[in-house]
C-alpha cells in the first residue's frame, strides 16, 4: 500500500515533468530543427536548399523585409531567407551569444551599439571582396555612389555593401519661423550666406526664456553628431587620420588640443553664453529620457539624424528641412550614418548570402522598402527620387538638395569607424555631464577624456 | 452618534483630555501623510493607464494633458494588431506558468532534503548550493546557449522552463528556512502512522508552507514575467515571443518616435496577472498562518 502510494507520487511527478515540456515544446507547432537559427541545414525538403539568416533589430523599420522574402525564394528556389530579430538593447550580446554558440547568422548590419570597426576588429566579419569579384559586382548597377562604397572598406578589402543612408540636417518649425518673422533657412549647400553665426542670430529672435515651463522655448537645439565627433564641425580633428584607413584604430587623438577645446567652447556658448540652447535638464524635462524637445514645438531649428523626417507627418506643427550651416570647415558639414550588409565569417553560405544582399540593392527592392519601412532612406540614387517625396508637407526638392549636399559634404559617422565605440561614447557622456550642467569648464574635462581615450583605445 | 461621544467624553476624567486628544492630531496628521504618499505613488500608475488613453498626436503633446482630450479606446484594440498582441500574452502566461510549477515542485523537494535530513558533507553542498548565486546569468550565458543549442532546444520554450525544474538557489534558501521552523513532531508523528518520507513531504511539509510557497510563486512568476534576456537569446520566431521582447520591440527603433500610448497600453494589460496573483495569494499568506498553529 505504501510503496503502491510513493510510486503513484514518483510517476504522478514524472507525468507533470513530461507534461511541461511537451507543451512547452509544442507550442508553435515546430520543432527545435526546423528553426534553429543560423543552422543552414535544412536540406530535409528539397535537394541542396539552403537556409540564411539575416539577423536585425526588432523593430518595424527593420524587420519590413520579412515582406520581401517570399519574392526572393520565388526568384531563388535553392535558397530560404530567415529573419532573426532582437530588441536594440539585446542586439550585441545575441548576435555574440549566436557566435560563440556556433549558430551565426549569415547577414546583418551594425544596429546594435557596437559600429563596423567593433566587429571588424573582433574579426567578425568576412571579406567580400573576392565574392564581389567573383559576381562581378558593380556598384554603378544599383547606382550606390562610388564614394560610399569606399566608407566600408579596410586596406582596399571590401567588408560591407551600403543599404541605407542616413545624414545629419537641419530640420525648422516653420511656425516659429513665421511668428518671429525670419526667412526660411535655405536648403541649398551652395548658399554661402548660411553660416553658423547666422543660424545663432535667427536662433536669438526666436529664444522665449520664462518663468512659465510651458512658454519656454529656444532658437536651437544643435546636436550635429556623437560628442566626440562635434570638433569636426569646425574642422579640428580629434583622431589622426589613419583612424580612417586601417579599420578604425587612431595611432593618436587630440582631445586635448587648443582647436578641439575652441569647437567645443563654441558649441556649449549655445547654451551659457548666448543661451539660444536648451540645457539637456531642461530637454529632458520637456521631452523625456530620450526625447527630442522639438518634437514637442519648443525648438526653433533642431541639427541632428535625418531619421527625424520619419516622423515629421505626426508632429502638431508645419516643418521644413534646411542645409547644415557652414561651421568653418570647407569639407565636412554634414554626418552620413551609412548602414552597410555584412556577411559573417562563419556564415555557412556567404555565396547565397551575397544574393539576398543584391536583391536588397535593386531599384525595385530599394524603392519598395521606402514605403515598407516607414521612410528607411535607400542608397540607390535611383530609389532616391521616391524617398524625397515620401514626406508630407515638406517641399521634395527640398530633401533632395539636403540629401544630396550631405552626401558631398559628409563624413562617416564615428561611431561606425572608431574601435571600442560604445565604450568611448560612454566616458564621453560621463566626462562631459559636469560641462553640460555647468559644473565644470571645457578646458578642465578634455585632458582627462584625452587620458580616458588613450586608455581605451590600448586595451 | 453625537449622543455615544458626548456620554464616552463625560465618562473620563477630565485630567485625560489632552493626553486622549494628542494620539487624535498624529493620527490625523499620519493620515494624510499617508494619503499624501499613496497619492504621489498611484500618480505615476494613474498617469499610464492615462497615457494609455490618449492618442499619438496627444502623446508628444508638452506641458502633457493629465486626462485624455479624446479618449482613444482603440488602443486597446489597436495592440492586437500591431504586436500579436495575444500570441505574447499567452506564450508569457506558459511560460511563467511551467517556471512557477517547476520552481515550487524543485525548490520545495530540494529545500525540504536540506531542512530534515542530516548528510556527510551537508553544509558544504548546501554553499556550494548558495554559491551559484554569486554567478552573474551573462557568465552561463553562452555555455549554456551551446548546450540548448546542441540539444536542438533553440527557439522552443524549454530553455526558459527546464532550469526551474532544477531549483533555485535563492527559493532554496528561502524554503530551506520555512521548513526548519517546522515541529518535528508533527514529521515524527507522520511516519509513527507509516507515512512515506515523500508523502510527508506533501501531506504535512507543504500544506504548512503556504506562505512561503505563495512567496516563493510570486517571485518565480514575476521573474519569468519579466525576464527579457533569456528569451531574446533562446527564441527567435516571432509565433514564439514573449511579452517583454514584444514590448521591448516599441522602443527598439533608433529613428522613430516610440508609440508610448500602445507601450502604456501593454504596460497595463502585463499588470493584470502579477496583481491578480498578488490579491490570491494574499488569501493564501493569511490561511497558512492560520493553518500552521501547532501547540507545544
Amino acid at each position: 500500500m505504501n510503496i503502491r502510494r510513493r510510486r503513484k507520487g514518483i510517476v504522478g511527478m514524472i507525468l507533470i515533468l513530461v507534461a511541461a515540456m511537451a507543451l512547452s515544446g509544442c507550442a508553435g507547432g515546430k520543432s527545435a530543427a526546423d528553426t534553429a537559427p543560423g543552422g543552414g541545414e535544412t536540406d530535409s525538403g528539397g535537394g541542396g536548399q539552403v537556409t540564411i539568416t539575416h539577423y536585425t533589430i526588432d523593430s518595424p523599420d527593420r524587420t519590413f523585409i520579412e515582406q520581401l522574402v517570399p519574392e526572393f525564394e520565388k526568384q531563388h528556389p535553392n535558397i530560404k531567407v530567415k529573419v532573426e530579430k532582437a530588441p536594440y538593447e539585446q542586439f550585441d550580446s545575441k548576435l555574440q551569444t549566436l557566435i560563440a554558440g556556433g549558430n551565426s547568422p549569415d547577414v546583418t548590419s551594425h544596429y546594435g551599439y557596437g559600429g563596423f570597426a567593433e566587429y571588424y576588429n573582433k574579426g567578425m566579419l568576412l571579406d567580400l571582396t573576392d565574392l564581389m569579384k567573383e559576381d562581378g559586382f558593380d556598384a554603378a548597377t544599383y547606382s550606390i555612389p562610388k564614394e560610399l562604397m569606399e566608407i566600408y572598406k579596410v586596406n582596399e578589402q571590401t567588408y560591407g555593401i551600403p543599404v541605407n543612408i542616413y545624414v545629419t540636417l537641419m530640420m525648422y518649425n516653420k511656425d516659429m519661423f513665421d511668428a518671429a518673422g525670419l526667412p526660411y533657412p535655405p536648403s541649398d549647400y551652395e548658399d554661402k550666406s548660411w553660416t553658423f553665426d547666422k543660424m545663432v542670430e535667427y536662433a536669438k529672435q526666436m529664444t522665449v526664456v520664462s518663468d512659465d515651463i510651458a512658454k519656454t522655448q529656444y532658437g536651437v537645439d544643435f546636436a550635429w553628431s556623437e560628442r566626440d565627433m562635434k570638433p569636426l564641425y569646425f574642422g579640428a580633428e580629434p583622431y589622426s587620420k589613419d583612424t580612417w584607413t586601417n579599420g578604425g584604430v587612431p595611432s593618436e587623438t587630440y582631445f586635448d588640443s587648443p582647436e578641439v577645446i575652441a569647437a567645443y567652447n563654441k558649441l556649449f556658448d549655445l547654451i551659457f553664453k548666448e543661451k539660444v540652447s536648451p540645457t539637456s535638464e531642461w530637454s529632458k524635462s520637456v521631452a523625456g529620457q530620450n526625447g527630442d524637445p522639438f518634437v514637442a514645438g519648443k525648438i526653433g531649428m533642431t541639427v541632428g539624424g535625418s531619421w527625424i523626417l520619419a516622423g515629421s507627418n505626426d508632429f502638431p506643427f508645419k516643418v521644413g528641412v534646411a542645409a547644415v550651416p557652414w561651421g568653418g570647415n570647407d569639407k565636412v558639414r554634414s554626418n552620413l550614418f551609412v548602414d552597410p550588409l555584412m556577411i559573417l565569417k562563419d556564415s555557412k553560405h556567404p555565396k547565397e548570402a551575397f544574393e539576398w544582399i543584391k536583391y536588397l540593392l535593386t531599384d525595385e527592392i530599394q524603392e519598395k522598402s521606402i514605403e515598407l519601412s516607414g521612410g528607411n532612406p535607400p542608397v540607390n540614387t535611383k530609389a532616391a527620387e521616391a524617398y524625397y517625396k515620401h514626406f508630407e508637407g515638406i517641399e521634395p526638392e527640398d530633401v533632395k538638395k539636403v540629401i544630396e549636399g550631405s552626401t558631398k559634404y559628409g563624413f562617416e559617422s564615428y561611431n561606425h569607424l572608431v574601435v571600442h565605440y560604445s565604450q568611448i561614447n560612454d566616458m564621453f557622456i560621463n566626462e562631459m555631464q559636469p560641462i553640460e550642467t555647468g559644473h565644470k569648464t571645457v578646458e578642465e574635462v578634455m585632458p582627462v577624456i584625452q587620458k580616458k581615450v588613450t586608455e581605451i583605445l590600448n586595451r | 452618534m453625537s449622543t455615544v461621544r458626548t456620554a464616552a467624553e463625560r465618562g473620563r476624567p477630565s485630567f485625560e483630555t489632552p493626553g486622549a486628544r494628542k494620539p487624535d492630531t498624529v493620527k490625523i496628521v499620519s493620515f494624510l501623510l499617508l494619503l499624501a504618499t499613496t497619492f504621489t505613488m498611484l500618480l505615476p500608475l494613474f498617469f499610464m493607464v492615462s497615457t494609455s488613453l490618449k492618442s499619438s498626436r496627444e502623446m508628444l503633446k508638452f506641458p502633457p494633458t493629465f486626462i485624455p482630450e479624446t479618449w482613444s479606446f482603440g488602443n486597446y484594440l489597436e495592440i492586437f494588431d500591431t504586436l500579436q498582441f495575444g500570441t505574447l500574452y499567452k506564450n508569457s502566461l506558459i511560460v511563467a506558468a511551467m517556471s512557477v510549477l517547476g520552481t515550487l515542485i524543485s525548490s520545495a523537494l530540494v529545500a525540504y532534503g536540506f531542512a530534515r535530513y542530516r548528510g556527510r558533507g551537508n553544509n558544504i553542498w548546501f554553499m556550494l548550493l548558495l554559491s551559484t548565486m554569486m554567478l552573474p546569468y551573462p557568465a552561463i550565458m553562452v555555455p549554456q546557449f551551446i548546450l540548448f543549442s546542441k540539444l536542438q532546444w533553440i527557439d522552443t520554450f524549454l530553455p526558459l522552463i527546464v532550469p526551474a525544474f532544477f531549483g533555485s538557489a535563492y527559493n532554496i534558501f528561502l524554503l530551506r528556512q520555512f521548513f526548519l521552523t517546522l515541529p518535528d513532531d508533527l514529521f515524527d508523528a507522520g511516519r509513527m502512522d507509516g507515512c512515506s518520507e515523500l508523502r510527508i513531504w506533501y501531506k504535512i511539509a507543504l500544506p504548512l508552507s503556504g506562505p512561503a510557497l505563495a512567496t516563493v510563486a510570486i517571485f518565480a512568476f514575476i521573474y519569468s514575467w519579466n525576464d527579457l534576456l533569456t528569451p531574446v537569446l533562446y527564441l527567435s520566431s516571432s509565433e514564439h515571443f514573449t511579452l517583454p521582447i514584444g514590448m521591448s520591440s516599441l522602443t527598439s527603433s533608433r529613428f522613430r518616435i516610440p508609440p508610448w500610448h500602445l507601450l502604456m497600453v501593454a504596460s497595463v494589460l502585463a499588470m493584470v496577472p502579477i496583481v491578480t496573483l498578488f490579491a490570491v495569494a494574499q488569501k493564501q499568506f493569511v490561511e497558512g498562518i492560520v493553518l500552521t498553529g501547532i501547540k507545544s
